[in-house]
């Protein structure tokens, strides 16, 4: 996103993974601050405009939670992303409603984290606002709810095209199987079979098969990506 | 040691009160029974007072004061009477006839019964004893006063109240003895049960409390205790056993990254193979992240944790979803799903793990099917009871197998090669015991018909997220 300030925090107390998190964010573009207990990270949070943070759940002195609770108070919308061990569904639901915006379970790749990170970034961002998406020679009218390609129409069913959209909405960025799960299917928790490739296999054969370029890229470990070649 | 134990064991204490209660009655009793018969006694030994005081009063009225002085020394000569007391005053109370001297003083000067202690006898001997008296006034201003020893109805008293009190003394040794002896039983086999207590505490589950045979309360309480231990060793060895095999589900994976990592260190190779090795490396520790999470996800199902989110939902709903997210898949491996679920049929539960659980049992169903197969999925109502089946084609799986695919990694034979980590079922196990659903499992012929019957629907629980929960969900819905 060229011209914008790509500036994030990492609030995290163990430091081999913050260091990790903290190369990972950089090498890919942004600007990294760290801050390696509860009470730095939410002096921080304060003071600058991050566009995305990450949050570890459990940290010394203020509570990862409790971090995101303080901000949304001093009506800080920071986009947050909760890193935590506790992967409990109603762990996951304690984080989001405090005010969290996504949640991560560890071990998690850091790919993952970074799609994740992007997302979020971006939604603080250019908040899309378009009612018609286009990629390439793609078109996606999300109010129709018609998807063309080269200007002729695809069929796609219902969820298929709620897929579609997800990945446009996120174009150019890696959209994990877990995410997908999570925003096209409303469920929470990892898939453990190869299903949802399959499904995006299928979804990539109404969209690219017969067309000049491929639009769903799969990145492999990670997931998958809508974008249209430079 | 066991005799301290006793004294203070609540047995002895109950035992105790119950004697105390069971004396009460018994003192009650023979009280009365001492009481009524002494009285009946008394009674019977006043009548031929009377009956003689009736026949002297009627010789006085026929013969006058000489005939009855007369009839009295008749008496008094006749030795059956000896232990009769006779005595004639005048109106002054001056002696007239009679074996005693004069009036005794502490006899009232009026008609009636009363009792002496003691008389001045005319013979001169005083002797203790206890006389049952009859005072009656005679025509002419005369006193007659009849009496009759009944000192050997005192002494039939004494006896009568020295039985019933010894008896009462040994009741109460009896019951005391009985109270100490049961007491001393109940602390005997609570102190076998404690002994065995302390030396599982000590040196594991393979003790057990000794049964006597007798078939009492106490064999059945050991018998309870024994078979409760019985399960919980089971329960461990289970645990042992899943313990075991993370351990080489674990060690396998991880012995190859090893290796492959050393010869990396050691050997120079170009980059395109380290890369791969690399990649290999990840998609193996992705392998143990994901059977990790799995193994978690299901104790924390079992530890019955999350009915927090169980809502009102549509199993065919649920059931429509999922066969839409395997059609792609089913497709790739040549199988035609067959749904059936048209009418709603509302269940209570958590809709993501119901989600997880019905995929693991669709995807089995595609796994292991028959190639070019069928699968038949139908959500249907049998007898109000919600039934979800699923039925394959493939070989299905053995009865005696049947309970043991439930287990944490346990792994058919013929499926040991093919990708999974053998805790699909245990899952869908799981989510079934969190939603109060039995698994059935059946012969397709060929083969595996899969039932979850879930209990009936009854309790009302909101339908939809609370304002919280859907703000979040409206938020996620939005990145």
């Amino acid at each position: 996103m060229p011209g914008y300030a790509r500036h994030v925090l990492v609030i995290e107390d163990d430091a081999e993974t913050a260091e990790q998190l903290v190369d990972c964010l950089k090498s890919s573009g942004y600007d990294v601050d760290l801050a390696v207990d509860g009470e730095d990270g939410l002096r921080r949070a304060l003071a600058v405009d991050y566009v995305a943070m990450t949050v570890d759940r459990m940290l010394p002195r203020i509570d990862g939670i409790e971090i995101i609770r303080r901000l949304r108070e001093e009506g800080i919308v920071t986009p947050a992303l909760i890193l935590s061990a506790l992967g409990e569904v109603d762990d996951r639901v304690r984080g989001l409603r405090a005010g969290g915006d996504d949640y991560l379970v560890k071990p998690f790749a850091f790919r993952e984290m970074l799609a994740r990170v992007d997302a979020l970034a971006r939604r603080s961002g250019t908040m899309v606002k378009e009612t018609i998406l286009r990629i390439g020679d793609l078109e996606i009218d999300l109010l129709a709810r018609i998807v063309r390609r080269r200007g002729r129409e695809i069929e796609l069913l219902p969820r298929e095209f709620r897929l579609l959209a997800y990945l446009a909405r996120n174009a150019g960025q890696v959209v994990s199987r877990t995410m997908l799960l999570q925003h096209v299917w409303d469920l929470h928790f990892d898939p453990t079979t190869n299903v949802i490739d399959v499904y995006v296999g299928r979804v990539r054969r109404k969209i690219d098969s017969g067309q000049e370029y491929p639009l769903i890229h799969t990145i492999r470990g990670i997931g998958f990506c809508l974008r249209a070649p430079e | 040691m066991l005799l301290s134990k006793t004294l203070r064991s609540s047995t002895l204490k109950l035992a105790f009160i119950y004697v105390i209660a069971f004396c009460a009655a018994i003192f009650g009793l023979l009280g009365y029974v001492y009481w009524s018969t002494v009285n009946y006694l008394y009674q019977i030994s006043d009548r031929p007072i009377s009956a003689e005081s009736a026949l002297l009063t009627k010789v006085y009225a026929t013969g006058g004061r000489e005939g009855l002085i007369t009839l009295i020394n008749r008496r008094l000569a006749d030795a059956y009477f000896n232990d009769w007391w006779y005595l004639l005053v005048d109106h002054s109370l001056d002696y007239v006839a009679g074996n005693v001297k004069s009036w005794p003083p502490s006899l009232r000067a009026t008609e009636g019964w009363s009792t002496l202690a003691s008389v001045a006898w005319q013979s001169g001997a005083a002797r203790p004893l206890s006389m049952r008296v009859k005072h009656q006034l005679l025509p002419d201003g005369d006193h007659l006063v009849l009496g009759r020893d009944i000192e050997y109805l005192d002494r039939f008293g004494r006896r009568v109240t020295i039985g019933l009190a010894s008896a009462a003394i040994i009741f109460l040794i009896l019951a005391a003895a009985a109270g100490i002896s049961t007491s001393r039983r109940s602390v005997a086999r609570i102190e076998a049960i404690n002994a065995t207590s302390r030396e599982i505490m000590r040196s594991g589950l393979g003790e057990r409390i000794p049964l006597r045979g007798t078939g009492d309360e106490w064999d059945g309480l050991a018998e309870n205790l024994n078979s409760m231990l019985d399960r919980i060793e089971e329960l461990v060895e289970t645990n042992r056993q899943v313990s075991d095999n993370v351990a080489h589900d674990l060690r396998t994976p991880l012995t190859r990254m090893r290796g492959r990592l050393e010869r990396a260190c050691n050997q120079r190779l170009d980059l395109s193979h380290y890369r791969s090795l690399v990649n290999d490396t990840i998609s193996d520790l992705d392998e143990i992240l994901t059977t990790f999470s799995s193994l978690l996800r299901i104790s924390q199902i079992e530890a019955r944790d999350r009915t927090a989110a169980f809502r009102n939902t549509d199993l065919s709903e649920i059931v429509r979803e999922v066969v839409e997210l395997f059609e792609p898949a089913a497709e790739e491996a040549g199988v035609r799903l067959q749904l059936s679920a048209d009418q709603t049929v509302p269940v209570v539960g958590d809709r993501d793990l119901l989600f997880d659980a019905i995929s693991n049992l669709v995807d089995n169903a595609i796994k292991h099917g028959r190639d070019r197969g069928e699968v038949w999925i139908a959500v249907a109502r049998c007898t109000d009871e919600p039934v979800l089946s699923i039925c394959d084609q493939g070989p299905g799986i053995p009865i005696e197998e049947r309970t043991h695919v439930l287990r944490r990694f346990y792994r058919l034979e013929r499926s040991r090669n093919r990708p999974g980590n053998g805790l699909g079922l245990s899952l869908v196990a799981a989510v079934a015991n969190l939603h109060n659903a039995h698994i059935v499992m059946a012969d397709n012929s060929p083969g595996l018909r899969i039932e979850l019957h879930f209990p009936i629907p009854r309790r009302a629980v909101p339908s939809t997220f609370d304002q919280q929960e859907q703000s979040w969900a409206i938020g996620i819905n939005r990145l």
